[in-house]
């Protein structure tokens, strides 16, 4: 009897830290429940070990070679980053609620078939984002590298039928950058431009671009431009050619964000649109909970931009007759943009909800599927008895 | 050594059904399998400072981070900074007339000249500075953050409360009889039974919770600063992506607000068969050490293929290749030749074979079935990804081919071997200590040409288990019929004329 008593000793010692994913498309964070920053933030690239070559992860081609890069770079994730052993390790994973189900039923037959993992997590990233400021209603708005996703939260729950998500986000400003720079080659080559990379690029725009005020761009399509901030030179490639980043670049490059297209939809009009979709009285607490996270939300001046966008369109006659809020605020999370969505993911795994709410291994082993609220055999009126699949 | 730089001649089957050379596989001794990093479980055995060469205790390295107190990374180029010692004079407090000489240290990247006193970090006085030796900036996001914590821990367990309410009618009462034993607390006794430790009382979950301030939302937002339209930006004094997400936590965009990150730990690692749970490879413990306690590398067991010499690959035309067998074994053993079908036939029926024999039923000692361990997890073997393009005309299977033992001392002797083999002359062309060289005609696919000629064979060897089983007692080598898959590239095919 004694001797059970030393066996489940083993469990008596603290559980081991469970580790938290949030899988980006360009970026992807890493580290462990209940601390304060991810323990990497790294490009979610891996290096093919046929061609030698870098390949985005969620580039692949077919499911086999999705399954193998997925493979490759969580396998690096965890013993380069995190230095620990998968094995028998609880997961979490903040998604979009956007995200393929077949992305998700990979990652976790990954997670649990190769890297053998206790137990898998899937938390929706727009909800845990709230967990890092306490509060249950927030207007979560995404900038991410690809697409911008508004969700409103309202008392803890998605209201998805306000979710708003186009692709105005990190890549348009980089193809706007590049465009720009395409259009002034024509009248003034330079060296720099023919050795720029993608890289490259996305470097000009985190360090030489900022996003203007409203005004000035307001000003600027009226005719009457204010004087261009002073142009940057920039250093291309190994022979270290010149490429000058005018003023006009470095300033208007986000505006891309905020042109209103052939639908009149720009980032604000679809925060505006989100809170127009939801019930009335939701409104209010919405436009006054305001949370910008993902990495594109940290360009210089986006907040600002953002509010004054808000208001002015408010105001505007677009909005001002189906819309009666004039005033927005912002909420400051103790974290940077980029990884706020982890934090809360990371905040959320280090409570009991880990224990009582993830897949387990064996369930997971007897099903084969990922429980999913969209699927009716798994989201039914009577969860305690089960369908068979 | 041909084979580590062109790894993808000659490519063995893995049994989960990966192509890879045999330099990068293991075998099983207990499974009889071979195993690659694909489809062994990793663990990481000890963590240490790649710099330093210090081994911290895991529990230790978890609690730093894993990070190396001592090391540091430079912010600007990710390198290792160099410790630099230099002597300042200070005027003496009490006799202002007297110049005292201080030895003082600073931190410098020998990469990039960076250096701890390009953004004001002061020199620091002994050698060796611990991290906190920096200011931490971002420290009231960490207290704001634990209070966050707290919150939504109680916010868990209220919900946990609530649903054990619900629950409570049906609570067994037999979870309350290990109470009575000694040095058992109540918390022990939760454990045991697999529950969450006890709640507090739900009115302090409620008046914890009271306490909590939500994040109140602003008006103000961070505004552009209007200098930016005038001043002239100094694109150096700007941080990279590469530079600000090395310090995730700050994310600094100013060069001057850089501080040195101190440098993450490495890990040794083991590799655990999935099938067996035995160690195909274990390193030294030492991290100046590169052996290994456990080595169970395929190349030390399997025979392994070499291809020697190629004819000119023409399309549809007969073209002989030599290829050498070496046997790695101190035990002499005999190879034939199979087809890629009958082999794969046979790698099938040993997988299916193994889950009970690896684990005799009822045969593991009483202590061990407390243990609970659970089945193998593993993938399902993958079908083989590769073409081949030219058809292999093998000797039959009953030709069997001798190959002696491997002898160290031989390699160095130039005596012709004395050894007697009843070869065919047809087939083994030439034979030096463990290695035989063996003729065999290849026809390259005629639609194929332009392409790589890839042609597979299986073949079966002897090999003699050495593993005693624990069930078994009376111990005795078992010899054993094992069978693998190999795929070579002979190169480009030819046009036929």
């Amino acid at each position: 009897m004694i001797k059970t008593f030393y066996e489940g000793g083993m469990g008596l010692t603290s559980e081991k830290q469970s580790v938290v994913f949030d899988f980006g498309v360009r970026f992807t964070k890493a580290g462990f429940a209940g601390e304060a920053a991810p323990r990497c933030i790294v490009r979610t690239e891996v290096r093919c070990s046929r061609s030698g070559q870098m390949r985005k992860v969620f580039d692949a081609l077919n499911s086999d070679e999705q399954y193998d890069l997925l493979v490759d770079f969580i396998h690096n994730l965890y013993f380069r980053h995190l230095l620990v052993s998968p094995k028998d390790r609880r997961v979490v994973v903040v998604e979009s609620v956007l995200c393929p189900t077949a992305i998700r039923e990979m990652l976790a037959k990954v997670l649990f078939m190769h890297f053998e993992v206790s137990s898998l997590l899937f938390v929706p990233s727009h909800v845990v984002a709230l967990s890092t400021l306490g509060v249950n209603t927030a207007l979560v708005v995404d900038m991410g590298a690809v697409e911008t996703v508004v969700i409103p939260v309202h008392e803890g729950v998605a209201v998805l039928h306000a979710w708003q998500a186009q692709p105005l986000a990190a890549n348009a400003v980089e193809s706007q950058i590049k465009e720009m720079l395409s259009e002034r080659e024509k009248s003034k080559p330079s060296e720099g431009f023919a050795n720029l990379t993608e890289a490259n690029i996305e470097d000009i725009k985190v360090r030489a671009c900022f996003v203007t005020t409203l005004q000035r761009t307001l000003k600027a399509e009226e005719g009457k431009p204010c004087p261009s901030p002073p142009s940057v030179k920039y250093l291309v490639g190994p022979d270290s050619h010149i490429l000058n980043i005018s003023g006009d670049i470095r300033e208007n490059s986000f505006n891309v964000l905020f042109q209103q297209d052939a639908d009149q939809i720009s980032v604000s009009t679809m925060i505006l649109d989100a809170i127009i979709k939801c019930p009335i009285d939701m409104r209010k607490p919405l436009a006054e909970n305001i949370l910008l996270i993902g990495g594109t939300s940290m360009a210089i001046g986006m907040g600002a931009r953002i509010k004054e966008e808000l208001e002015f369109l408010s105001a505007s006659p677009q909005y001002s007759e189906r819309l009666k809020i004039r005033s927005f605020q912002f909420h400051s999370p103790p974290a940077k943009g980029n990884y706020t969505a982890w934090l809360g993911g990371a905040i959320y795994g280090a409570t009991d909800f880990v224990t009582i709410k993830s897949l387990s291994k064996e369930a997971y082993l007897r099903e084969r599927k990922v429980p999913d609220w969209v699927s009716l055999i798994h989201n039914t009126y009577n969860a305690g008895t089960k369908r068979s699949v | 050594m041909a084979l580590m730089f062109q790894s993808d001649v000659v490519q063995y089957v893995c049994t989960c059904g990966q192509l890879k050379p045999i330099s990068l596989m293991y075998f099983c001794r207990h499974c009889l399998k071979l195993r690659c990093g694909y489809c062994v479980c990793h663990e990481v055995d000890s963590h240490y400072c790649s710099n330093c060469l210090e081994i911290l205790p895991s529990a230790e390295a978890r609690l730093k981070k894993h990070r190396c107190q001592t090391c540091f990374d430079c912010p600007n180029c990710l390198n290792t900074l160099a410790v630099r010692a230099t002597t300042v004079s200070v005027r003496d407090p009490d006799d202002p007339n007297k110049v005292n000489s201080l030895k003082k240290y600073y931190h410098s990247c020998f990469f990039c000249r960076w250096t701890t006193r390009d953004v004001g970090l002061p020199d620091q006085a002994v050698q060796t500075v611990s991290a906190n030796g920096w200011s931490q900036k971002g420290e009231s996001n960490i207290q704001r953050i634990n209070v966050l914590l707290e919150y939504v821990r109680l916010l868990g367990m209220q919900e946990r409360h609530e649903r054990e309410q619900r629950e409570k009618k049906f609570t067994p009462r037999s979870r309350r009889t290990f109470t009575h034993h000694p040095g058992l607390t109540a918390a022990h006794v939760r454990k045991r039974a697999g529950l969450p430790p006890e709640l507090p009382a739900p009115s302090t979950i409620r008046d914890n919770l009271a306490e909590f301030q939500p994040a109140v939302a602003k008006e103000e937002v961070a505004s552009l600063p209007e200098s930016i339209f005038t001043e002239e930006l100094d694109i150096d004094q700007v941080t990279t992506l590469t530079q600000r997400l090395a310090q995730p936590e700050t994310q600094p965009e100013s060069i001057v607000d850089l501080i040195p990150s101190c440098k993450h730990l490495c890990t040794k690692r083991s590799q655990r068969c999935r099938g067996c749970e035995h160690n195909v490879s274990k390193p030294d413990l030492n991290p100046s050490s590169i052996k290994f306690k456990i080595q169970h590398a395929a190349s030390f067991h399997v025979p392994e293929v070499r291809l020697v010499s190629v004819q000119p690959l023409i399309g549809s035309k007969e073209c002989e290749i030599v290829i050498v067998f070496s046997n790695p074994s101190q035990q002499p053993t005999t190879i034939s030749f199979i087809t890629l079908e009958e082999a794969e036939a046979e790698a099938q029926e040993h997988t299916e074979v193994t889950p009970d024999t690896s684990v005799p039923q009822g045969e593991a000692p009483p202590s061990l079935s407390s243990l609970t361990r659970s089945p193998p997890v593993m993938e399902e073997p993958r079908p083989v990804s590769i073409a081949v393009t030219g058809d292999v005309n093998l000797p039959t299977a009953d030709v069997e081919i001798v190959l002696a033992p491997k002898d160290d001392a031989a390699e160095y002797d130039d005596s012709s071997d004395t050894q007697q083999f009843h070869d065919d002359p047809q087939i083994v062309v030439h034979r030096r200590a463990n290695k035989a060289s063996l003729r065999l005609t290849v026809i390259p696919h005629a639609d194929k040409a332009g392409q790589n000629c890839t042609i597979g064979f299986g073949f079966r060897y002897t090999y003699i288990n050495r593993i005693s089983t624990p069930a078994s007692a009376s111990f005795e080598p078992q010899k054993v019929q094992l069978s693998s898959r190999t795929f070579l590239n002979c190169g480009k095919i030819k046009e036929s004329q």
